[in-house]
């Protein structure tokens, strides 16, 4: 589904420190209904390999091509609509729109589509935010703002916003290195069912090792590169 | 927000208060002389003397504003100073007036002064009570 | 949920970094409509007078341009005399087809309390005017008569009288001219017939004495025969009549209109840097809001949000914060000028007249395009910035 061909990230340095090699001609394949984790340490490029993969970044050279078309031939618009329709993410730093409700955050990509979204009405979207709060144990607080939530309900919310435009890929950046061990357990529970009903494919990054047994599959990352043999 | 139209409030009612007791004709000396020979002061400083009576209920409006925004209180003290800045504009030009010549300071200073002043009072606290009921109860 | 709506929802976020962009907008508008309103009003105070004046060629002692200019316009005190005689022998040249004669005096300070100190009298002759004698057919069907006087818009008889006291002497007002927006507001007109009366009496009556004497005049007022050149009609009348100078329309009210002009240029360069510097600031404040809700615009983005609607919402923003300041400043510039005519007059030394609504509206609608355009220019470069970076970078701690 998503293929990695050689891809270098380079970050030009600012001022006098020098140019980071954050991933080194790196190629990576990730089969569609897999549940991909990708561990390493911090500064391993791990992050980098997910947002390059997710086409929130681009790329110096290589190529990233989501279902045989490559992204960065696509114009912004084409881009933006792909990671409307197709894709979810979960970020690790809180990212609920602090201004919205917990509802309006879920729903909002239903409004980000551009002209090509499926033609939905207000109601419908309603409904279609509230299924997913439901299912994630945030019924409750739909009215609520951000701010009114726990880290772990807020991660929850999250989610729901990830799946809302049923993507066809679920992209996870360290999704409970905040939260404390019982609320990482409930999801990553989470997690595992979602894949596991609909088949959903899943990339997640993370620094715990423990976390590994939820994927199917686990790669390595160490110094901009793939350990090989963690494939 | 609220609280930066309750500032423009403060220093309306400082101007409204201040500026007319220099512009009005008592201050600088001039008299009204009645028949008896004795010395009276003219409408326009009766008017200055008005505006210390809008003019420093205002001041305590726009303080109470900046200090305490809470939605009730903000909607009954933005009604107040628009009646307050109606009153404004009303002492120089009907309630009791100043003087007809053009020249004199209260006429091309003072009352246009309170004119615009109270004007602007009304505005802001206008504004200041539609965005008051704008806010989520706080 | 559209991005708009989102962003705007944003704006009471940073309350002050609003303020000052709506304080920018605020400044720009207001100056610039005051900027407009000042050169435009002045223009058309000094055109009211000289269609009020009437004269297609001002005749006055040498020497007096200046100080009759000054007079009409900012009632500055002149005393201006010459013969009589001069009248006769300008209604002789060729081309003249109407030589009419004025007297200027001058009224006491406080001579009378709560009428205009230091008002401005003309005396006329009505016989050949056609000054106020328009007005006059139009509104009175009739001459004034002995005691009777016209004045400008701020003449007015003092409360409880029934007459302007001057000198000693009662007169009524039968009426009030159109304002000009210049000193001729403040001036009081009769006959040359009123104001000997008057001159007499201030001998016994006044604590000052009032000289008009019968072989005096001040200027006379010249309509030229149509198809004649006023500018060749007022040589000959300067070669006919030694002593005096004979100003054409255009050339009158020269000095001031020269000193319109340096102000007007004055205002200009003040509102180029105020622009500037509204500019400068809206650009940094604005990078400072964008900048505090990368990471918000970050996510924005990854969520599908494409380039275009991120830079139009952000935009959308800053219009809005902009339209708020303008709006607000507009009206506080033209409240200000519209109420503050007499004094602005008096401060800037040349005269003011408010535009009619027609023109006003347009004069409004330029002050907000200007302030606009400025928040969206300087909105637009921090906007475009954030707009093309990679998702990922915006939402880098």
């Amino acid at each position: 589904m998503i293929e990695l061909r050689s891809v270098t990230k380079t970050y030009l340095g600012a001022g006098r420190s020098p140019a980071v090699t954050a991933l080194n001609e790196v190629s990576l394949t990730v089969e569609s209904g897999e549940f991909l984790v990708v561990t390493g340490r911090s500064g391993s490029g791990k992050t980098t390999l997910l947002n390059l993969a997710a086409g929130l970044l681009h790329p110096t050279s290589g190529e990233v091509l989501y279902a045989g078309d490559d992204l960065w031939k696509m114009s912004d618009k084409e881009r933006s609509r792909l990671r409307n329709h197709k894709v979810g993410f979960v970020f690790q730093f809180p990212s609920l729109l602090p201004s919205l409700t917990t509802l309006e955050n879920v729903a909002l990509p239903q409004s980000l589509g551009g002209s090509n979204a499926p033609q939905q009405s207000a109601g419908a979207r309603k409904r279609r935010a509230t299924e997913l709060l439901d299912m994630v144990g945030l019924s409750d607080k739909l009215p609520s703002f951000p701010r009114q939530l726990s880290a772990g309900q807020q991660q929850r919310a999250v989610i729901a916003r990830a799946l809302v435009n049923e993507p066809e890929i679920l992209f996870a950046d360290e999704p409970s290195s905040d939260l404390d061990e019982q609320t990482e357990q409930e999801i990553m529970t989470l997690f595992s069912g979602i894949h596991r009903d609909s088949g959903l494919t899943v990339v997640m990054v993370t620094h715990t090792t423990q976390l590994v047994s939820y994927g199917t599959r686990a790669v390595e990352m160490a110094a901009g590169a793939i350990v090989p043999g963690a494939a | 927000m609220i609280r930066i139209l309750a500032i423009i409030l403060i220093v309306l009612a400082i101007v409204v208060i201040v500026v007319p007791q220099f512009t009005n004709c008592s201050a600088e000396g001039r008299t009204l002389t009645l028949e008896n020979g004795k010395q009276v002061a003219m409408k326009c400083a009766w008017t200055a003397r008005g505006e210390i009576a809008t003019g420093v209920p205002l001041l305590v409006l726009g303080l109470l504003m900046a200090v305490w925004p809470r939605k009730q209180s903000t909607r009954s003290l933005s009604i107040l100073a628009v009646v307050q800045g109606v009153f404004v504009i009303l002492l120089p030009t009907g309630l009791i007036g100043v003087c007809m010549s053009s020249d004199m300071d209260c006429n091309s200073i003072l009352k246009p002064t309170m004119i615009v002043a109270g004007i602007v009072t009304i505005l802001v606290a206008l504004a200041a009570l539609v965005l008051n009921e704008r806010k989520t109860v706080s | 949920m559209r991005l708009t709506s989102l962003t705007l929802r944003d704006i009471s976020g940073n309350a002050f970094r609003s303020f000052v962009i709506i304080a920018c907008a605020f400044v720009v508008a207001g100056f610039s409509l005051a900027t407009i309103l000042v050169a435009r009003g002045a223009t058309d105070s000094i055109t009211l007078t000289q269609a009020r004046l009437g004269a297609d060629v001002l005749v006055v002692p040498s020497g007096n341009e200046r100080t009759i200019e000054g007079a009409l316009l900012m009632g500055s005190t002149a005393q201006i005399r010459m013969a009589r005689a001069n009248l006769e022998k300008v209604g002789a040249v060729v081309g003249v087809e109407v030589a009419t004669p004025q007297l200027y005096l001058m009224s006491m300070s406080n001579s009378s309390c709560c009428s205009v100190p230091d008002m401005f009298m003309v005396a006329y002759d009505p016989a050949t005017d056609f000054t106020v004698e328009p007005w006059l057919r139009k509104e009175l069907g009739r001459d004034l008569t002995l005691g009777e006087s016209v004045g400008g818009t701020y003449i007015f008889v003092p409360e409880g009288a029934d007459t302007i006291k001057l000198y000693g002497y009662d007169l009524s007002l039968e009426g009030n001219l159109e304002p000009t927006g210049s000193n001729l507001d403040a001036t009081i007109f009769f006959t040359f017939e009123t104001a000997y009366e008057m001159a007499r009496i201030s001998a016994t009556k006044a604590a000052k004495l009032l000289y008009a004497s019968p072989d005096q005049i001040s200027s006379i007022l010249v309509k030229v025969s149509p198809g004649s050149d006023p500018g060749q009609v007022a040589k000959d009348i300067r070669a006919a009549v030694p002593g005096v100078s004979a100003i054409t329309r255009p050339e009158l009210f020269g000095s001031f209109r020269e000193q319109m002009e340096g102000q007007r240029a004055v205002m200009l360069v003040v509102l180029a840097v105020i622009l500037a510097l509204a500019l400068a600031v809206i650009v940094l404040v604005f990078s400072m809001v964008v900048n505090e809700r990368r990471r918000e615009i970050g996510v924005l983005r990854a969520l599908g949000a494409s380039q275009t609607a991120v830079f139009r919402a952000l935009l959308a923003s800053a219009l809005t914060l902009a339209f708020i300041g303008a709006v607000a400043g507009i009206v506080l510039s033209a409240l200000v000028l519209f109420f503050f005519k007499n004094a602005l007059t008096e401060a800037f030394g040349f005269p003011f007249m408010f535009p009619s609504a027609g023109s006003f509206a347009l004069l409004v609608v330029i002050g907000l395009a200007v302030a606009l355009a400025a928040a969206l220019a300087a909105a637009s470069v921090p906007a475009y910035r954030i707009s093309r970076r990679d998702p990922a970078l915006s939402m880098r701690e």
